[in-house]
């Protein structure tokens, strides 16, 4: 299937195509585009206005995934967590690892283009999810 | 001289009622640190994450029956937009003196002292997040609470 979304990829955006690749869909093939008028009519727009996979009743773009495709993982859900402090520092979750991601994945936004942002940035979302996967089945700080 | 720089401006109307949604916007948009231009009109320096942060209010707006449009500006005249600089950089400053005011009472309870690090560095984060134009009371702030901060690792330290 064909995923489309913003290019200038960041936080939000880099966390869904792992989430899609991961979850939901293995031969995901991302297009990047400047407007979302320039959005191909046989893809999926996600982290853009206007698109059913945006930002919604407070949710950023990775919660609205998870929702939409009943992805109930309780991993998924910490790191949704995480996240959305990362994007929208609202503090609505108490996510500590948020503003220290947010700086990794803007800081790799400055010197990769946007299919190596979404490469390197799914070796990170990996990482973090074994973590996260480790921390909810021995309860306690893993490592 | 400077140029006129690039703004993101943001129209916006929404219903009167419910009013809840009409203040979480309003909310949104105190926290960004953004210029208002007049009702309904604000204004951001340009910039990916200004754009992206203002795209999303866009979006709350209308999923909540209002109208909002972005755009991509420069300033007519640079006077104009020096005074839109200078009342942004004044409300932050007025920001950082709140948190230096709060830096110089130490309180003798520990705890309470930890607490209060904590709460002022918190506080100085978010408003630095906000801060487009960088006031002389950002450095000065930062340095009242590293200051505070470290009195307490004396004192502790001492004990």
């Amino acid at each position: 299937m064909k995923w489309a979304t913003r290019a200038g990829v960041h936080i939000d955006r880099a966390a869904c195509a792992w989430l899609i690749r991961t979850h939901i869909d293995p031969e995901a093939e991302f297009v990047f585009v400047d407007d979302r008028t320039a959005v191909p009519a046989d893809a999926t727009p996600f982290d853009m206005r206007g698109a059913e996979l945006g930002h919604h009743q407070g949710d950023c773009s990775f919660e609205t995934i998870l929702r939409r495709y009943e992805l109930h993982d309780p991993v998924l859900w910490k790191i949704a967590e995480i996240v959305h402090e990362a994007d929208l520092a609202d503090e609505r979750y108490d996510a500590p690892e948020g503003p220290g991601l947010d700086v990794i994945l803007r800081g790799l936004s400055m010197t990769c283009d946007d299919e190596q942002v979404l490469a390197i940035g799914g070796s990170i979302f990996d990482g973090l999810y074994e973590y996260q996967r480790r921390a909810v089945l021995l309860n306690r700080t893993p490592g | 001289m400077r140029n006129a720089g690039r703004w993101v401006l943001l129209s916006y109307r929404m219903p009167r009622e419910p009013s809840q949604p009409r203040i979480a916007v309003w909310r949104k948009l105190e926290r960004l640190g953004v210029a208002r231009l007049g009702d309904g009109l604000i204004a951001l320096p340009a910039g990916d994450r200004s754009r992206e942060q203002l795209d999303w209010i866009a979006e709350e707006v209308v999923d909540n029956g209002g109208a909002a449009m972005i755009w991509i500006a420069s300033p007519g005249d640079i006077a104009q937009e020096r005074a839109v600089i200078d009342g942004m950089r004044a409300a932050r400053a007025a920001e950082y003196r709140a948190v230096m005011e709060q830096a110089a009472t130490v309180p003798a309870d520990e705890a309470e002292r930890t607490r209060l690090i904590r709460r002022l560095r918190a506080e100085l984060r978010r408003i630095t997040d906000r801060d487009h134009f960088a006031p002389a009371e950002r450095e000065a702030a930062r340095i009242a609470v590293q200051e505070l901060a470290e009195k307490d690792v004396t004192v502790r330290e001492r004990a």
